[in-house]
């Protein structure tokens, strides 16, 4: 199994050169060869059911990595193939932005493979902050004054925050010193297996941090504020990758400081720190859901909401719950994507991101505007689409650990969200067309890109495979869950 | 003579001069705070940089860790010389635009760095963490860097301010690493130079567009994007 | 070769006697210097003594409104600053009977009614500038307030009292001088005593233009040898607080270890030319410095705080 790994770390890297050095028909085809083979990759890993490692342990694929290496990997394939028709139809100036693009987009994949790939807390931090840097460029490849403030702020922020995170990792490291020695490598098993020697206040202050840290990255309230607008000003593909990949990466990263808390000093101390922080990011976003005005930063604010329902989720006691937090990440994934790949077409349609000024969606785009509909009902965690299982799922969690009032919070927010989201869907598809607006798609592949993000939240939603379900069963074991 | 007998007794050299050299890190950053010019804020981050790299120094001669050696020598090279010369060329290239801007009062915004660096400091104190390296105040330090690195990038609004804030902070991520973790291999310390070094690249060409679509270093035109 | 004992009265006597003998001479000696590096020939170092002098040859000028508080104000003043240099040392690294009357906070009270006293003076003159003049110095005396008050509990922590003789004592032998704390708290306190002598950067101690004046705005109205007293007052204010700064804080080395007559005479050429070290420091800033604009001096009392605080915070932080 150790090949995949390192055939994961190398794949992506080599189509980051070629889409620099050769030209763009060339590059274009690649990516989306290096998407799908990367996902064939990770689904490959997920019949063993066992740990796979490489390079001496450095890369290491446990349950819980693999449930997010499968997010990311599926959308590098789906952002390539979206990608390919969204540039196509857009610029042309001789390739020159096209190069950066797909280069600047595969190297962002790979980051975001390796993060849930390497096995230590060092490397981890240092594949997140790789993700920061690549995409605060590709925020910024637009050139245009929304893009490069976006980008100014994306990068500030979440470098700062990635500061703490790095306090976070040393705190962690000094808290191994008291089982470890003086000098080893953060690999997970070893703190795991020592950590419940830790001083626990040291232990808080590193999850803390890391919640804070991480949390940036991730678009926790209070520290989201570069996430509407990085979302909103980035290249639609960046932006579905921003959204449905790169925040769950950091997510990632925060369940490994969990895993280690929970052992030194108890659940219920990160449990209460993540509860914090799920309730304002869920009760903000759902509030500025319902008063937004750009297409972009509806679906910005959306992604905050479904990053404190993960929160949230992880907050509660009952197994089930942190079941359900895992396969939102996996439909998360999907349905955010889906949602910014209409978006994108929309937006190529219509020339404006104003929701005030785009109507009649569906009768302008034949088959982007009925999947678009389609993925903000997913996003609201309508049936048969996977949200609706994964929400289900961690509500009867919440219902089960016995936070009733919580969970009828978490419900009353999550509805709000929906009047907003399905308010203004339907505001701008579900409209007559106006007159002038010619009907059809402006690019034949960013449909099949939609149709995949799709029939994924329909799998997902109806009947995941039997291997997918233990999968999730047993990174959720991996997470204390059942114990 | 009753008395006389010092209630704090004496440090020993090193650590006397590890903690004055951590101080001078943190001086240097209220002085970042305060400096009316992005040249003079730049040149002190290269100090407070020094400072650290002095730090590594100290702690790789009195405990014999060569590692320590390479990585002062790497953090010399690259916050000292790079890093700074990076953020010269930005700065040649808008040379009308050097007055950095202030949002509050000089004096009100040292008493806010005072108090911060306070809770900073008073937060390592209640922590149950003791190095055998370096004083724990060198951490209490750190703390307290960061925070104040934290308010210059909130409280100055031109871009050369807030990219330094970012710097120096990283700087007191370095410090707290030579007490908390001084044992780290170095492969990982190099890891997080070289993710610095990328990031002040990515920070320098944002700069450089910046400047380029606004003809200015400011932060206000940043501020459309709301909501 | 056993020289004469001195009582430890006589010697707190000739504390006294020093800075009330030779601080118009470590102003003048300060003065010239400055002249010296700006290029100028400058005063004579004995000049501040012939200005006494003589301006105790003149007669005494009082404001029409002004009350006997503007006459007494000066003597008051002049007593205050004989009065500090009796808990101080001076002269003496062991502490002399007196030293344990205050510790450096009462002796900055002391400094602080003489300060007021004058300040009250020149409130009862109608002169607009000597008004202005003690308006400020009282605004910017309450700022320095807080950075002296640190300052004390810096002392007050690495030594357990807060007599200036023991910190002297802690600073003494040389390991302990590279404390952090020390280090911070001698360098607020540097800070102080430029504010509260008025140098540049926050005052031109021997400008003409009203405007820029703080301190010696407030002696404009005086005269005689009310005013010979005011200023031989500053000049032993100026002292006492070099004594506090070099033999406290930096440079508490070269003092009488005994009662001999002999090393106690000999501690006194020897504090004139730590004395006039300092000077040439302060000289040096006075011309590599502009001055701050009134506002401004805001900021550079905010930085004298800050190293206070600092100080003790690393002290509470240290905990050895």
């Amino acid at each position: 199994m150790g090949g995949v790994l390192v055939a994961l770390m190398i794949v992506p890297f080599v189509a980051t050169v070629a889409s620099l050095v050769a030209a763009p028909r060339i590059g274009k085809p690649l990516t989306v060869v290096a998407g799908a083979t990367s996902l064939g990759l990770a689904v490959s890993l997920l019949g063993s059911g066992r740990v796979a490692t490489a390079l001496a342990g450095w890369l290491r694929v446990d349950s819980l990595s693999l449930v997010f290496l499968l997010a990311v990997a599926f959308l590098y394939a789906s952002t390539a193939l979206f990608a390919v028709g969204y540039v196509e139809s857009g610029q042309d100036d001789g390739g020159r932005y096209a190069r950066r693009f797909f280069a600047g987009l595969n190297l962002f994949a790979w980051a975001m493979l390796m993060a849930p790939i390497v096995s230590d807390f060092a490397l981890l931090w240092v594949a997140v902050e790789v993700t920061t840097v690549v995409s605060a460029l590709l925020v910024a490849i637009d050139d245009t004054d929304g893009a490069v403030e976006a980008a100014w702020k994306y990068v500030l922020i979440a470098s700062m925050g990635l500061g703490l995170a790095l306090l976070a990792t040393l705190v962690m490291y000094y808290a191994g010193t008291a089982t470890l020695g003086s000098g080893y490598e953060l690999f997970f098993p070893r703190l795991l297996a020592g950590a419940h020697h830790f001083q626990p206040e040291v232990v808080r202050l590193a999850f803390g941090l890391a919640v804070l840290g991480f949390g940036s990255k991730m678009g926790l309230v209070p520290v989201h504020t570069w996430l509407p607008d990085a979302h909103s000003e980035a290249p639609t593909p960046i932006s579905a990758l921003l959204s449905g990949a790169l925040l769950t990466v950091s997510f990632y990263a925060i369940l490994r400081f969990y895993q280690v808390t929970r052992l030194a000093v108890g659940s219920a101390f990160p449990r209460d720190v993540l509860l914090v922080f799920g309730i304002a990011s869920l009760a903000l976003a759902a509030l500025y859901v319902a008063r937004q005005r750009d297409l972009k930063r509806l679906l910005a604010y959306s992604s905050v909401e479904h990053m404190g329902i993960l929160a949230i989720g992880m907050s509660f006691a009952a197994p089930i719950a942190v079941a359900g937090v895992l396969l939102q990440v996996l439909a998360h994934a999907a349905a955010k994507s889906t949602a910014f790949f209409g978006a994108g077409s929309v937006i190529r349609k219509f020339g404006t991101k104003d929701l005030e000024r785009v109507s009649g969606g569906i009768g302008a785009l034949p088959w982007s505007g009925p999947m678009f509909v389609l993925a903000v009902l997913a996003l609201s965690a309508m049936p048969p689409f996977g949200l609706f299982r994964s929400e289900f799922l961690i509500v009867e969690g919440g219902l089960v650990s016995s936070a009733t009032a919580l969970t009828a919070v978490l419900v009353a927010l999550v509805t709000i969200a929906f009047l907003g989201l399905s308010w203004h869907a339907s505001q701008i598809m579900l409209t007559p067309l106006p007159d002038g607006v010619l009907r059809g798609e402006t690019s034949k592949v960013m449909p099949v890109a939609m149709v995949v993000g799709l029939a994924a939240l329909v799998l997902l939603g109806v009947h995941p495979p039997a291997q997918l379900s233990e999968l999730i069963t047993r990174a959720a074991a991996e997470l204390g869950a059942g114990r | 003579m009753h008395g006389l007998s010092a209630a704090a007794s004496a440090p020993s050299a090193v650590t006397g001069a590890a903690e004055t050299v951590a101080i001078l890190v943190l001086l240097s950053e209220f002085a970042m705070l305060r400096a009316a010019l992005s040249r003079s804020q730049v040149r002190l981050y290269a100090f407070q940089s020094l400072a650290v790299a002095a730090l590594a120094f100290i702690v790789a001669a009195e405990r014999h860790i060569g590692e320590l050696y390479v990585l002062g020598g790497l953090s010399v090279l690259l916050k000292v010389l790079i890093v700074p010369a990076i953020i010269y060329r930005v700065l040649r290239e808008a040379p009308d635009d050097v007055a950095t801007s202030h949002r509050f009062g000089v004096a009100s915004m040292v008493l806010l760095a005072i108090v911060l660096s306070g809770f900073g400091i008073f937060v390592v104190g209640t922590m149950p963490i003791h190095s055998k390296l370096l004083p724990v105040l060198a951490l209490a330090v750190a703390a307290a860097v960061i925070l104040v690195a934290f308010l210059l990038v909130i409280v100055r609004s031109d871009v050369v301010s807030q990219a330094v804030g970012f710097f120096s902070l990283e700087n007191g991520v370095s410090l707290a690493s030579f007490v908390l973790a001084a044992g780290l291999p170095l492969i990982a310390e190099v890891a997080f130079l070289f993710d610095l070094l990328v990031a002040v690249v990515v920070f320098g060409v944002l700069m450089r567009v910046h400047h380029g679509r606004s003809a200015s270093l400011s932060t206000r035109p940043l501020e459309r994007l709301r909501g | 070769m056993t020289g004469v004992e001195l009582a430890p009265a006589e010697i707190q006597v000739l504390q006294d006697l020093t800075i009330l003998v030779f601080a118009p001479f470590v102003s003048g000696a300060i003065a010239h210097v400055e002249a010296r590096v700006q290029g100028r020939r400058g005063p004579r170092i004995l000049q501040p003594y012939y200005d006494i002098a003589k301006l105790f040859r003149k007669e005494t000028l009082v404001p029409e409104d002004a009350s006997f508080v503007f006459l007494v104000a000066p003597i008051v003043a002049f007593v205050c600053y004989l009065t500090v240099p009796l808990l101080i040392p001076v002269l003496t690294s062991y502490p002399l009977p007196l030293g344990y009357m205050g510790d450096i906070l009462g002796g900055g009270f002391i400094l602080a009614l003489a300060g007021f006293a004058v300040a009250l003076a020149a409130a009862e003159t109608d002169a607009p500038y000597a008004q202005l003049g003690s308006s400020r110095a009282m605004t910017f005396g309450a700022l320095v307030e807080p950075s002296i008050l640190f300052v004390t509990f810096t002392v007050a922590l690495l030594t357990a009292t807060d007599l200036p003789y023991f910190e002297a004592a802690a600073v003494r032998p040389l390991g302990q001088a590279v404390h952090p704390a020390h280090i911070l708290a001698a360098f607020a306190f540097f800070l102080v005593v430029l504010a509260d002598t008025g140098r540049i950067p926050v005052e031109t101690h021997s400008s003409t233009l009203e405007f820029g004046m703080i301190d010696e705005a407030r002696t404009l109205e005086h005269s005689g040898p009310a005013f010979a007293l005011l200023k031989w007052g500053a000049a032993m204010k100026q002292m006492v607080l070099y004594v506090i700064l070099i033999n406290v804080f930096v440079a508490p080395w070269g003092l009488a270890g005994s009662r001999q007559l002999g090393s106690v005479l000999l501690a006194i050429p020897i504090f004139l030319a730590k004395a006039l070290g300092l000077g040439i420091v302060f000289a040096v800033i006075d011309n590599s410095f502009s001055k701050l604009r009134l506002f401004k001096i805001t900021e550079f009392m905010a930085a004298a705080f800050l190293l206070a605080v600092l100080a003790v915070l690393v002290l509470y932080l240290g905990g050895r």
